[in-house]
């Protein structure tokens, strides 16, 4: 009896499974860019945010026809992978994709996943879009990684030197979790505002990610007294709980961080003790929003019930990779073309208005073109809203 | 009955050797090979913990020590350029060792107490690893080399992994090695005189020690042993990916290792090796069916412990039925 | 100074009303129930979209929560629980149910809530402040406040209710209970729920003041388990020291520590294995619980 339910069960298991629809174009060809990222347990959102985008462009580029590369029209599929955010898995992902032929892929989310993958993609000829910021992953030898954000060694410089000469801060404290990526932000955060002469009155106060309380924590930060709090690589849902203890506690400085954060998120849980929040984001406020942008946002919204805004740096890896792979078609195949078209690429960003461009950089940071030119968008919070305080350029 | 035994292994030998790569080369599914790979380091944690629970403990520190094993490989490939070969038995050897120093104050706990100490110990060795200067901290260590040759007098016994045209099917062969003297070696364990004395402990603690078993020796070996398949198990990995974060094994991981051996059962020695396969590999499998894949994982996971509450391998007991 | 215990006392009482719903489950089915933490996210979700989404009190919400959760809670004791621990050998192994559950929940809230942090807003505004020695929200002191009388609420009704009484009969000999007459398996659902109950109770408490997000489940699990191996499994005056322990050692030791930094979680955690290594069956357990 036990075996045969047992049995039973097992069939009906793989039945279900194998029965999952497969999308299917008949007419066009399919290209497969592939995500490997964490979107499920506490880190969801990053990568949720991440392949959402991808398949809201995705299904709007299939119903506009496919994507015209070379003299062939292709229909975009996006395969994901959710790695858990456990470096082992993402190993794995990173080989299925290469199974799957696929060569382009987004993601890993965090350090330990993106340099854990970087074997298998050297290997298998893939190239892929970390949201990890390692310079080791994007300097030679290394090839095959393009950083697909604003990296915070680029952003802290720039955010530190607008306050410093428009809001007169003098004197900064940084927090940041006891993990990783965090504490690694954290490090180059204090080296930038060390070399542009600003006083760090608190660098080294940490917490637990699943703190829910942090008055305790910041009680010793708030008591040097900063006129800047660095909140360094913040989770979008440990930002509102620090914002809002840092204010109740009596904190009126400035605050602020080199993540993108998500406003609706904000307003629930700080409301208008968020204001003044200073984040880093992509290019959804109306002042920079190309009709494109509005037009994606809302097919995300009507796909997914509900937009978040840490899209709006996500949005681009995908434009890239299809802009780049329409400039010189020989990449869909061969990265080797992409590493050398990469120097060269440039097109319209359709997500800005103006003349921006496409195009990659990190010479600076990296000696090669290895990361996507994103504006870097410099956001202030109110009301709700995030209002464009500065937009800079990296290169 | 020694004959069906050394039958079965042979067969077990030629399906992990033989049938497995047969079947990825006809298939072209290269990626199993890493996903093997896994399941079988992983199994080796496994077996492990599955020690400590035949001695009557839940561990679910196991995560801790791959950690501490995969950092002491590393840092004796990279800063002291010693032989990764060499390392892997290392580091099983120092996660023994520090296991005693653990084990000997919290093996006295017991049930519940001595799974949380355990637990609290993963969340502590990725606390340590974060706050050394030697394991880089936050920053982890990258750029690991892959293991070079191993040879005894001239004579090669495994070659260095950077000329492998697939590396990856050096990993899988290693790995599988492993896998197989770790289950020998607890297997041995098992049906030894010190199996016996284990069992006795897992059954009534007070009693063996009235009639002199030495308890608390016992304990702390069998824990020793556990912890040196952890290592190896992480400094392998570790090589793997040719880096270590802090956060490479964390508390998720100690209980998953702790779960392998519930779904395999924890009467039978080869259970964790036959959970780490339906676990790990189904996680994987089941990645086609995109935001339903933790759903149907665990609700496989809640449904086959409804009906085998006692492990798959349970399905093997015919005399007993139900209870 | 006051502040640190003020900030350790607010701690300790969301802490404590947490550890009492997972020690009572383990004192009457000795199962360590890995899904407490997503139970809790589960009753801070149903609380926000009562008051989010559909606009309704934030008491509504509370109560929503508590019955969805009590509910769900007698469910999976009368079809998961109870079957397993009848049938498995060894009592350890309704762990691995309770993952399962844990992660099925996990799963069922990231499709029903999303991956968002979820916040509802401050239910009273303004801060106390007295000349700077104590600064403590409104909301927070309300918060603390109900939070104890829940637990008031909760030993009144374990001492001197017939329901009550009988658990804890359950809890000390299970044997002896059964022979004078208690209903085992009725009273371990009616357990189960109560703990369960308890879970979306606090969830709902503090979805207004930290929030909740998907990845809170586990954390909040394995920070529970803890304060009840402080106090001692499956002792309730055990659980609510244990909170109240585990949130003092928070709150000193971020303040005396801070100035190390990065090890402060390093020596919290170190210590507590220390301390139960002293200590086998925590401050007032029963040895080998």
């Amino acid at each position: 009896m036990q075996k045969r339910t047992f049995l039973k069960f097992s069939a009906l298991a793989a039945a279900t499974v194998l029965s999952l629809p497969l999308m299917a174009y008949a007419q066009n060809a399919t290209l497969k860019i592939g995500f490997v990222g964490v979107t499920s347990g506490p880190a969801a959102s990053w990568g949720v945010s991440n392949q959402r985008s991808m398949e809201t462009r995705a299904a709007w580029l299939n119903e506009l026809g496919g994507v015209k590369i070379g003299d062939k029209t292709y229909n975009i599929e996006i395969v994901p992978f959710d790695d858990q955010k456990d470096p082992k898995r993402a190993i794995a992902g990173m080989e299925k994709m290469a199974q799957d032929g696929v060569h382009y892929v987004v993601g890993p989310n965090v350090d330990d996943g993106a340099a854990a993958v970087r074997p298998v993609a050297e290997q298998n000829g893939i190239m892929y879009f970390p949201y990890a910021f390692p310079k080791e992953l994007f300097t030679a030898p290394a090839s095959n990684a393009i950083l697909g954000m604003v990296a915070n060694y680029q952003s802290g410089p720039a955010i530190y030197k607008f306050l410093k000469e428009n809001k007169g801060v003098k004197k900064v404290a940084f927090v940041a979790a006891n993990e990783s990526d965090p504490l690694s932000q954290r490090e180059s955060g204090i080296a930038a505002a060390e070399a542009l002469g600003l006083e760090v009155v608190s660098g080294n106060v940490t917490y637990q990610v699943d703190t829910t309380d942090f008055t305790p924590v910041l009680l010793p930060v708030i008591q040097a007294s900063p006129d800047l709090l660095v909140l360094s690589g913040v989770s979008p849902a440990n930002a509102p709980q620090l914002i809002r203890s840092a204010r109740e506690l009596g904190y009126t400085g400035l605050i602020s961080t080199e993540t993108g954060q998500d406003a609706s998120v904000l307003q629930e849980g700080a409301g208008e003790l968020a204001d003044g929040f200073i984040s880093v984001g992509g290019a959804s406020t109306p002042e920079l929003a190309s009709e494109t942008m509005t037009e994606f946002v809302d097919r995300y919204t009507k796909m997914f019930g509900e937009y978040n805004d840490e899209s709006n740096t996500k949005v681009y890896a995908l434009e890239y990779i299809l802009e780049t792979l329409k400039a010189n078609p020989a990449a869909i195949e061969n990265v080797d073309e992409f590493k050398k078209t990469m120097d060269t690429f440039e097109a319209a960003n359709p997500f800005m208005k103006g003349d921006a461009k496409l195009k990659y950089v990190g010479m600076t940071s990296f000696g090669q073109k290895r990361q996507v030119s994103v504006p870097l968008v410099v956001n202030e919070y109110k009301g709700g809203k995030f209002e464009t305080l500065f937009v800079g350029q990296v290169d | 009955m020694i004959g069906k035994k050394l039958l079965g292994f042979i067969a077990f030998l030629v399906v992990v050797f033989v049938l497995v790569p047969l079947f990825i080369s006809a298939t072209g599914r290269w990626d199993f090979f890493y996903t093997l790979t896994s399941v079988a380091l992983l199994s080796v944690g496994a077996a492990g913990v599955w020690l400590t629970f035949y001695i009557g403990r839940i561990n679910i520190g196991q995560g801790a020590y791959a950690l501490i094993g995969g950092y002491v490989s590393t840092i004796l490939v990279t800063q002291a350029n010693v032989s990764f070969w060499l390392t892997l038995p290392l580091a099983g050897l120092f996660c023994a060792i520090i296991s005693v120093a653990i084990g000997f104050p919290i093996l006295r706990l017991r049930g519940v107490y001595f799974a949380m100490v355990t637990l609290v110990l993963t969340e502590v060795a990725r606390l340590t690893a974060l706050a050394l200067p030697i394991t880089n901290g936050a920053k982890g260590i990258t750029s690991i080399p892959l293991p070079g040759e191993l040879s005894i007098f001239g004579l090669t016994i495994i070659p260095a992994f950077g000329t492998l045209s697939n590396p990856r099917f050096g990993f899988y062969i290693m790995a599988v090695l492993l896998m197989i003297i770790t289950y020998l070696v607890l297997w041995r364990i098992v049906n030894s005189r010190l199996g016996h004395l284990c069992r006795s402990l897992q059954q009534n603690e007070e009693l063996s020690a009235s009639i002199g078993v030495n308890t608390a020796y016992l304990r702390v070996l069998a824990y020793a042993i556990s912890s040196f398949f952890g290592g190896i198990a992480g400094a392998m990995f570790a090589s793997i990916a040719q880096s270590i974060y802090p956060s490479s094994f964390v508390v998720a991981d100690s209980v998953n290792f702790m779960l392998y051996c519930f779904l395999g059962g924890l009467g039978y020695v080869f259970g964790p090796m036959l959970g780490t396969l339906l676990l790990y590999f189904g996680w994987d499998l089941l990645s086609i069916a995109r935001e339903y894949q933790l759903l149907i994982y665990s609700g496989v996971m809640i449904l086959l412990m409804l009906v085998l509450p006692n492990g798959v391998l349970s399905l093997l007991d015919k005399k007993e039925g139900s209870r | 100074m006051e502040q640190i215990i003020a900030n350790g006392l607010y701690l300790g009482a969301q802490y404590a009303l947490i550890a009492l719903g997972l020690t009572l489950i383990f004192s009457l089915m000795n199962v360590l129930n890995f899904a407490h933490g997503q139970m809790y996210v589960f009753g801070g979700f149903v609380t926000y979209t009562v008051v989010v989404q559909l606009g309704l009190p934030f008491i509504v919400g509370l109560f929503a929560s508590a019955i969805v959760l009590a509910v769900m809670g007698a469910a999976i004791e009368k079809f998961l629980f109870a079957p397993v621990v009848r049938r498995s050998k060894r009592d350890e192994s309704t762990m691995l149910l309770a993952a399962g559950i844990a992660f099925f929940l996990d799963a069922v809230i990231l499709l029903f809530f999303g991956e968002k942090q979820r916040g509802v807003p401050k239910i009273v505004n303004g801060v106390l402040n007295l000349d700077m020695r104590i600064i403590m929200p409104y909301d927070r002191i309300l918060i603390g406040v109900l939070a104890i009388l829940l637990i008031v609420a909760f030993i009144a009704f374990m001492h001197y209710s017939r329901t009550g009484r009988a658990m804890r009969a359950l809890a000390q000999d299970k044997v002896a209970a059964q022979l004078m007459g208690v209903n085992v398996s009725r009273y371990s659902m009616i357990g189960f729920a109560l703990g369960a109950m308890l879970a979306g109770l606090v969830g709902g408490l503090l979805v207004t003041i930290t929030g909740v997000n998907l990845g809170m489940g586990g954390p909040t699990s394995v920070k529970a388990f803890l304060m009840i191996m402080i106090g001692g499994a499956g002792v309730i005056s055990g659980a609510i020291a244990g909170g109240f322990i585990l949130g003092m050692m928070e709150s000193v030791g971020l303040t005396v520590l801070s100035a190390y930094g990065d090890i402060t979680y390093l020596v919290i955690f170190a210590s507590l294995m220390v301390f139960l290594a002293v200590r086998p069956q925590g401050l007032m357990g029963k040895p080998w619980g």
